[in-house]
């Protein structure tokens, strides 16, 4: 499981963790979220994550 | 439509931000009655007033569309508009930091920084912003039972915690303090560089430009220590900066400097300020937040939406468009209303409840988008690791008098809170 951050606003989605509250399952792959998803914090688009690694 | 006059001049008047209720008023006016209509105060072009929670973040989302540099990117009159832009060669900006840039030198100056404000990056920093905290919080205990927190604490902590970031010496606080109150609190009478009401336009506008020349000045001479001896801190960060090779504009790297320097503490020292009279006022949620510290994160955002202490942006449309079934003309001047957006009954349950469990609270007080507060981190740690070094030492905590709030319609809050406490 990966983790993903956003550049705009440090937003960080874990894939382990999903975003239940937006629909998104937990266990969901970065990959599996569909291309116009938003940063649920500031809006930036999936593009604009950058992979990171956990601690 | 065209909103009323007397809601239209409330809105820009530093006054009605003072008194509270008077521009809460005009706000629930404007989302109930016209959310997005155009106001036409005396002596301000017309501008788009943006109420609605959706529809801020329906325009800060598009930061191709609604450009933050355009025109002015905070109302002014119409008078000081025009002599800024006499002053600055046309420019309409007095100060030229990522607020008035769009992209892509938005990106650019952004991504200088960006990585320094991150999360993972900010949390080298905690043990010693506690420290910091703690040092604060044992002066307060020494005050003996009163004090005024606004004035004691809450404007000095996260002052003393941007200058060490920035790499301002503890010895030019007091002067940086005073210059950021200057600039913020231009339409104070109490805190600005004149001294009095401001009745003349261009004699307070000439008064601000002073205040930037004076930090220009000060952090001219920082640029160059540090680039013959860079250290480890953001004065350094920006004055060896390089966008495509070439050292950064310099009239930008000096508004960085002021921005950091300003808005780096004086929104944190509001909401703290805010904060703390809220609980002061609510003994019953100060006792639950004190029982229970896993509270303290959504008391904290709570603290965030209540206080708000960045009142508006403004944004220019770049082409013709739509927001809440309003056509928009390219060039239009927009203004969005942040405690609007965070009193709005559409997605806070109880708006005007100060609620330490609010859940969810997905307030806009950062704003949102490419322009999303670039601190919010940062002014998130501070404030955490205050109420949680505060919080288990008083044990109470009553107003000893009335708070104050500062004139101003751009970033403002309280400027007083007298108190009387206890201490453990």
């Amino acid at each position: 499981m990966k983790t993903w951050q956003c550049r705009t606003c440090g937003f960080i989605y874990f894939e382990a963790e999903g975003l239940p509250e937006e629909g998104i399952p937990a266990g969901t792959k970065w990959e599996e979220i569909p291309d116009d998803w938003i940063c649920p914090m500031c809006g930036t688009p999936k593009a604009d994550f950058d992979m990171i690694e956990l601690d | 439509m065209t909103i009323p006059q007397e809601i239209a001049d409330t809105i820009v008047d530093p006054k009605a931000y003072a008194d509270g209720k008077r521009i809460d008023d005009a706000f629930s006016f404007l989302r109930k009655e016209m959310p997005l209509a155009q106001a036409t105060p005396a002596d301000y072009d017309p501008f788009w007033v943006v109420t609605k929670h959706a529809d801020i973040l329906e325009v800060e989302r598009q930061n191709d569309l609604f450009h933050n540099g355009d025109r002015a990117a905070t109302l002014v009159p119409r008078e000081v508009d025009q002599k800024v832009r006499e002053m600055m060669g046309g420019s309409p900006h007095l100060v030229r930091s990522l607020v008035q840039m769009d992209n892509p030198d938005h990106m650019a100056y952004r991504r200088i920084t960006q990585g320094a404000f991150l999360p993972q990056n900010l949390r080298k920093l905690e043990d010693r912003i506690r420290e910091i905290a703690r040092g604060f919080i044992d002066r307060m205990a020494a005050k003996g039972d009163t004090c005024d927190f606004a004035r004691d604490v809450a404007f000095l902590y996260p002052l003393h915690v941007i200058m060490e970031v920035l790499g301002v010496p503890e010895v030019d606080e007091p002067r940086m303090l005073k210059l950021t109150q200057e600039l913020f609190g231009s339409a104070d009478p109490e805190l600005n560089r004149l001294g009095a009401e401001v009745k003349d336009p261009a004699a307070g506008l000439a008064a601000v430009a002073e205040t930037v020349g004076e930090f220009i000045t000060y952090f001219n001479e920082m640029t160059e220590d540090r680039r013959r001896k860079p250290r480890e801190d953001l004065a350094s960060l920006i004055a060896n900066a390089t966008i495509d090779g070439q050292p950064l504009d310099h009239f930008a790297a000096m508004s960085y400097y002021i921005i950091a320097a300003t808005a780096g503490h004086d929104t944190t020292s509001n909401t703290t300020a805010g904060g703390l009279w809220a609980i002061a006022e609510r003994p019953d949620q100060f006792r639950r937040l004190k029982a229970d510290p896993s509270l303290i994160p959504s008391f904290l955002e709570e603290t965030i939406r209540w206080v708000t202490p960045v009142k508006h942006f403004m944004r220019t449309a770049t082409a013709d468009a739509e927001v809440h079934g309003q056509k928009i003309a390219k060039g239009d001047w927009m203004m969005l209303c942040y405690p609007s957006g965070n009193r709005d009954e559409d997605v806070f349950a109880d708006p005007f409840e100060f609620k330490i469990d609010r859940s969810p609270n997905k307030h806009v007080a950062f704003g949102y988008g490419a322009h999303v507060c670039l601190g919010q981190h940062l002014g998130r740690m501070e404030m955490r690791v205050l109420w949680e070094e505060l919080l288990p030492r008083l044990e109470s905590v009553e107003l000893n008098g009335t708070p104050k709030l500062m004139q101003a319609n751009f970033v403002c809050g309280p400027k007083s809170v007298p108190i009387r406490f206890k201490m453990h």
